[in-house]
């Protein structure tokens, strides 16, 4: 047996085996408060300027090493390197030491605490928030005086990454072709970590509470991707089992992406379209390797994110005008900004929202900044003449908010015809679905769109009134609900009616205890991370429409969960034993 | 060289006021200049050298300044910095 083993939730499969790395960046380094003699004042103050002076030469480094394109993050360490080099900062500093005879680290966090407190006289809410820069400096300063630097640890060899959380910023700063498999203490199935983690294809675990205190750095483990399991200094055996394991999944991994090709048909000829649901422009190429037959979601919000000001028209057309072109004629659903102010940030930040996932985000953000929204649509009308693109507006809740849209679309129109641009008059326009709401008016709605995409995440978020990132109430983010199979068919069932085509794009797209029910429910379009792709198609092989009806009828008499997940777990295990095998799913292993 | 005062107003410009990257860009241009330079919003007077000062103005789009220069080249000070607010600090 191996010295310990972990258990968390498993979010992205496979199996990794290899030495950990910690990741201990936010870790807080406690700063020695003493007081000092006279004759040490002038000493002190010396070691507070080379304190400065080696963070100025750090950030010169880091700056160092930023491709010129992102001009936008050098000129931000720019910034930074003024506000070190500014003398009133220093004598803030100083005069603790000079006149409070406090040593340097306390005179640091003294001097930062008095600008905070002038910050803090400033009404308005956006340059008050500029004194965190202050205080992230000043923990590097502190950092530099103690002798403990800030940076990352550079990656040597390929290793499993151990953490508290891993933020988008993180995944920037890591390299991650060094990386075999993501652990973390926060997190569920949809965070940003297991997101990476699936698109990467290398297993994930997380939930494991404290994970980072629980395994040494460079401590050899194994991450089974499979069942959530870490072994931590595991016996010879064990080893042996996993690399068995991981070299059965490398082979199965291989004859999915050779039958990569053949289409998503089922046994009787009801085909299904699989596409891909990708957020950087970067990931068209793995779209294409897995055979999607289309970008089914393009999340567009990655261009508005660590960036010092808003994406242009210009630059925006570029980029989806590439994307269009390059998968033409396959058809790619971009959906506009899906973001509120937390995550735009330049400025926007001060909206301070108790509440943002049912707060100023998404369509409700944009149709309250029109300017933003605008500049977007009209990219999207632009680049739309490079092939086949149709267009998707998110959170949708009722029939005046589309209304709402469409009406900034058409003044997007108007714009370009102005200006003499030309563009695609008639593009699709399709919605979300993802809002209760919006299952209760879809038949309103699918009167005035080209199409429904399913949001499974958020409509069960919102329909159960789960936060899924929550631990203490991510087990009852429950996919086979009654109350969300319920919306689902629903929501279908209207798209049929109204004659428009309905694709999913959550995560139950890609879950094969879930693709049987919604082959029966008839969704004409599965969309997912793009290495799933292939893994989709077969499993709707090798499945009939007419058993997949049937186990959903059987479905939609029950009214419980329980019962539904047993049923489900049952039926599908008989149709695909083999595939299980390497898949998570919702269901609990 | 003889010592000049001058004194001009301005409107800030970029969208998002002076923040960070404005009040570097402003503090690095005034910190080239000999002379002394301050701005002025509302009764409030501020270093033009300082980016802290400049960032605890938090003065926002719209809002109209006075900067005052003291020295020999004063007059090239302001006029230099003028520009820089005008054209927005290139954000526009």
């Amino acid at each position: 047996m191996a010295k310990k083993i972990l258990q968390g939730i498993p979010v992205s499969v496979g199996v990794a085996i290899g030495h950990a790395y910690i990741l201990t960046r936010d870790h807080f380094c406690l700063a020695p408060i003493q007081n000092i003699s006279e004759e040490l004042v002038e000493q002190e103050i010396k070691r507070l300027e080379d304190a400065f002076e080696l963070t100025i030469s750090n950030l010169k480094e880091l700056k160092a090493k930023i491709p010129e394109e992102q001009t936008e993050y050098s000129s931000i360490i720019d910034t930074q390197i003024m506000m070190l080099q500014d003398p009133k900062l220093k004598h803030a500093i100083t005069k603790y030491i000079k006149d409070m005879k406090l040593n340097a680290e306390w005179a640091v966090e003294k001097g930062i605490g008095d600008i905070e407190k002038t910050f803090n006289g400033i009404e308005d809410e956006f340059f008050k928030t500029r004194i965190s820069e202050f205080k992230l400096l000043s923990r590097k300063v502190i950092g530099n005086l103690i002798g403990a630097g800030e940076e990352l640890k550079p990656i040597k060899s390929r290793v499993i990454l151990v953490a508290h959380e891993l933020t988008p910023a993180d995944t920037v700063e890591l390299d991650v072709s060094k990386i075999m498999a993501f652990v973390t203490a926060q997190g569920g199935k949809t965070s940003h970590v297991s997101i990476v983690a699936r698109t990467l294809g290398i297993p994930a675990i997380v939930g494991i509470e404290d994970v980072e205190n629980q395994i040494l750095d460079d401590e050899f483990i194994i991450v089974d991707g499979f069942t959530g399991r870490i072994l931590i200094e595991p016996e010879e055996e064990e080893i042996y089992e996993y690399t068995e394991r991981q070299i059965s999944f490398e082979q199965y991994k291989r004859e999915l992406f050779q039958q990569s090709g053949l289409p998503g048909k089922t046994k009787d000829g009801f085909h299904v379209k699989v596409m891909a649901n990708i957020e950087l422009f970067e990931e068209v190429s793995s779209a294409l390797d897995y055979a999607a037959e289309g970008i089914g979601l393009y999340r567009t919000e990655y261009s508005y994110l660590y960036r010092s000001r808003l994406p242009g028209e210009d630059e925006l057309y570029e980029e989806y005008r590439d994307l269009v072109s390059i998968m033409s004629p396959k058809p790619v659903v971009i959906r506009t900004l899906d973001a509120g102010g937390d995550k735009i940030g330049k400025g926007f930040e001060k909206l301070e929202e108790a509440n943002p996932a049912m707060g100023l985000r998404a369509i409700r953000f944009c149709l309250k900044f029109k300017k933003i929204f605008k500049t977007q649509l009209k990219a999207i009308l632009r680049a739309a003449e490079a092939g086949n693109a149709l267009l998707m507006f998110p959170m949708i809740s009722g029939l005046e908010e589309l209304r709402d849209a469409k009406r900034v679309l058409e003044e997007a129109k108007n714009e370009l015809e102005k200006e003499g641009k030309s563009y695609k008059r008639d593009i699709p326009v399709g919605i979300m679905i993802e809002l209760p709401s919006a299952v209760l008016v879809a038949e309103d709605l699918a009167k005035e769109v080209d199409f429904f995409s399913i949001g499974t995440n958020d409509l069960i978020q919102y329909s159960l009134g789960i936060d899924r990132t929550n631990k203490y109430v991510s087990h009852l983010f429950q996919p086979l609900h009654p109350a969300i199979i319920k919306s689902i068919k629903h929501t279908v069932d209207v798209a049929k009616r109204a004659g428009i085509y309905v694709s999913m794009c959550g995560e139950m797209a890609g879950d094969p205890f879930c693709i049987p029910l919604l082959i029966g429910m008839g969704v004409d379009i599965l969309s997912t991370t793009p290495h799933s792709v292939p893994g989709v198609k077969r499993v709707i092989r090798m499945l009939s429409k007419k058993e997949c009806e049937d186990l959903l009828n059987k479905i939609l008499q029950n009214s419980s969960v329980k019962e539904n997940n047993r049923i489900v777990k049952e039926k599908v295990f008989d149709k695909i034993p083999e595939e299980l095998t390497f898949y998570t799913s919702f269901f609990d292993n | 060289m003889k010592e000049e005062l001058v004194c001009s107003e301005v409107i800030i410009n970029n969208s998002l006021g002076l923040h960070a990257r404005p009040a570097a860009i402003l503090a690095k241009e005034a910190s080239k200049y000999k002379s002394d330079i301050k701005i002025i919003m509302d009764k409030t007077e501020v270093d033009a050298k300082s980016i802290l000062d400049i960032l605890t103005l938090a003065a926002p789009k719209g809002k109209s300044i006075k900067l005052i220069a003291k020295g020999e080249d004063a007059k090239e000070a302001i006029k230099n910095i003028k520009s820089l607010i005008e054209e927005g600090f290139g954000e526009l």
